[in-house]
């Protein structure tokens, strides 16, 4: 939903990375509000993931910035970016397959008793919490990980974003390589995050997937902005022209 | 302990590992251990008795590449399987005979989804579904399917041009009838809704009720005589399409002025464009629930248009009760009341017996219970399970 009052949570203006004589990302722009799903789509080496990894404080941007609550702002790493609310679960997950799921939930961010003793209670009840946030089918906290599904996976690494109650989650090809029923379980934990009020930004190969459950969808190409869409106003085939590049995009005619 | 608290205590654990059962669908003893956080001995005392009570089944499956036992609510007399279609997402139920609701999933779909992408991945849910219960195909009795728009009975296609753009023109019956090699039943979701509602919600004890759902459009689904009235063209109950507004915008459907065009999801969000940008019908329901004046207005206003609406059909029909669902009907009170006033100011439905309007009881899953009630007729087993 668009407030035209208040600044938009996160705000990418006029960003570029280069790499060498790579150009990346150019002069690329971006918005996101509170309770909104926006999905950046686009081909194999559009730019998404380096736009995530500037989001997410992996990359600094060579010009342009970011604005957070519409105050500039420059992240310096990845920790530094969790700071201030924006969590990102890469296509990897970064998961331990060795431990259960609360200690994935809280991993490298254990909570501590007495300054050494590990609050495993605590730590078992709020990860109940966040998978119940979630609606996630996981039966225990204290599940091995090497006894769940791809999705429930998924739904563990979008968990473990919450220990720090983020206000913006980047997902990065969520849903590539799942079954339909854990594609479903994926796309309703989405849901899920919006109706929290989080600020959620999904990178996705799968139009059907990103058509589903965003609010605007984003199409980058060859680094640069081609075409913004209010999703529920919108078919598949605009969608995918402005990806090919068979329809250009005026950024002129923005609003 | 005494032994009258001992059995007590049994029975709250077996309430527990039956609650974990539903919640999961279905689950190895290990697992109900964990879910439960009763001891794996206490699990498998309890999961003994209750096999031996024909509540549950043990199936043998695969979990992580090994062979595991799983433990499922009983449903050897088979399965059905219910499907509400709506124009952004589909949900699915798996339940038993006698409607106990196994496993359950819920997928978002994109804006004008096409029939061929949609059915695939219902196809693909139901086998992933049937066979995490540890189940095969060839228990699956029936499959219902609801759809948002009227099926023409007799060819099994959508029944009007226009309203589910992407699905017209084909048998939808035999498209997933062939997938699947299962017997399927398509129907109109206001008409399922109806039908669930009679048979487990609101309407129970009656057989002749009128079912509003308001959501995106206005449907109705009328039950006379315990069945469901649906007209040799599939259309009956399509209020959506009578007219509102003689000058009013053009439909889907190609007349002037429908109600639809004027209390269907996008006339209402298009209301408040001004105030609140582009919005969707729950963002909507979402701004009324929090008190927001236009939000409510509009709601309220609709549900005068549709009780006037309502009202004619009802002093036409003359059914015992009004039940009122679809997604509006969460706002309850703001849409419900000024039907009922509408209602209550047509004289041949007052008098000493008054008819009743109320909300659904089922709400989110009418259309998906009405769905699996028409897959159990499909089949002669359970043909006369009500």
């Amino acid at each position: 939903m668009t407030t035209m009052l208040r600044p938009p949570l996160l705000r990418l203006e006029s960003v570029t990375k280069r790499f060498g004589a790579v150009e990346a990302v150019v002069d690329f722009d971006l918005e996101l509000h509170t309770h909104e799903v926006v999905a950046l789509v686009g081909d194999n080496a559009a730019g998404k993931s380096t736009v995530a990894r500037m989001i997410a404080g992996e990359y600094q941007p060579d010009a342009g910035r970011l604005l957070l609550d519409g105050q500039p702002l420059a992240l310096t790493s990845a920790a530094d970016a969790f700071r201030h609310g924006i969590a990102t679960v890469f296509q990897n997950l970064a998961l331990a397959e060795n431990l259960d799921v609360t200690a994935n939930i809280f991993l490298g961010r254990e909570v501590k008793e007495g300054g050494r003793l590990l609050a495993e209670q605590y730590m078992e009840r709020k990860a109940r919490e966040y998978l119940d946030r979630l609606n996630a089918k996981i039966t225990s906290p204290r599940t091995p990980l090497s006894e769940l599904s791809a999705g429930q996976r998924q739904c563990v690494a979008i968990a473990r974003t919450l220990v720090g109650e983020p206000r913006i989650i980047v997902l990065d090809e969520p849903t590539s390589s799942l079954s339909v029923t854990q594609t479903a379980e994926v796309l309703s934990y989405v849901q899920a995050l919006r109706d929290l009020g989080l600020g959620v930004l999904i990178i996705s190969h799968s139009l059907n997937d990103v058509l589903a459950v965003s609010d605007r969808i984003e199409v980058i190409r060859h680094g640069r902005n081609n075409g913004s869409f209010e999703t529920a106003s919108t078919r598949y085939e605009q969608v995918l022209s402005a990806i090919t590049g068979a329809t250009r995009y005026d950024r002129s005619a923005r609003p | 302990m005494t032994a009258g608290s001992q059995s007590a205590l049994r029975e709250a654990n077996a309430a527990r590992i039956i609650e974990a059962i539903q919640r999961f669908g279905s689950l190895t003893q290990v697992e109900l251990s964990e879910a439960t956080r009763l001891s794996p001995a206490t699990v498998s005392t309890i999961v003994k008795q209750l096999l031996e009570a024909g509540a549950i089944e043990t199936r043998t499956t695969t979990r992580s590449g090994r062979r595991a036992q799983l433990v499922t609510l009983a449903h050897s007399r088979g399965l059905v399987a219910g499907v509400h279609v709506s124009p952004r997402s589909l949900r699915l139920a798996i339940a038993d005979t006698s409607f106990t609701v196994l496993a359950e999933q819920f997928l978002p779909l994109r804006p004008e989804h096409r029939f061929d992408t949609t059915l695939d991945r219902v196809a693909l849910l139901i086998v992933e579904q049937v066979e995490q219960l540890g189940s095969t195909l060839e228990e699956v009795l029936g499959i219902g399917v609801a759809l948002p728009a009227p099926v023409h009975p007799q060819t099994g296609e959508i029944a009007v041009p226009g309203i589910m753009r992407g699905w017209e023109d084909v048998d939808l019956q035999e498209t997933l009838e062939a997938r699947l090699q299962r017997p399927v039943q398509f129907d109109n979701d206001a008409n399922l809704a109806a039908l669930a509602e009679t048979r487990f919600g609101a309407g129970r004890g009656t057989d002749s009720v009128l079912y509003i759902r308001a959501s995106y459009g206005v449907g109705a689904g009328l039950v006379v005589g315990g069945e469901i009235l649906r007209g040799p063209r599939g259309t009956a109950g399509e209020i959506g399409h009578v007219l509102a507004d003689p000058l009013g915008q053009i439909c889907i459907c190609g007349s002037r002025g429908c109600l639809d065009t004027v209390v269907g999801a996008q006339a209402l969000v298009e209301a408040l464009r001004v105030s609140r940008g582009s919005i969707t019908l729950a963002d909507l329901l979402r701004l009324a629930s929090e008190g927001d004046p236009g939000s409510r207005q509009v709601i309220t206003d609709a549900g005068g248009l549709i009780g006037t609406h309502v009202a004619n059909l009802a002093v036409a029909a003359d059914p015992s009760i009004i039940v009122i669902g679809g997604e509006l009907a969460a706002t309850e009170d703001l849409l419900l009341e000024p039907i009922r006033a509408a209602v209550s100011r047509r004289v041949l439905l007052g008098g000493d017996n008054p008819i009743q309007v109320v909300r659904a009881e089922l709400g989110a899953q009418a259309e998906v219970r009405g769905a699996l009630a028409a897959a159990a007729d499909l089949s002669p087993i359970s043909g006369g399970v009500r």
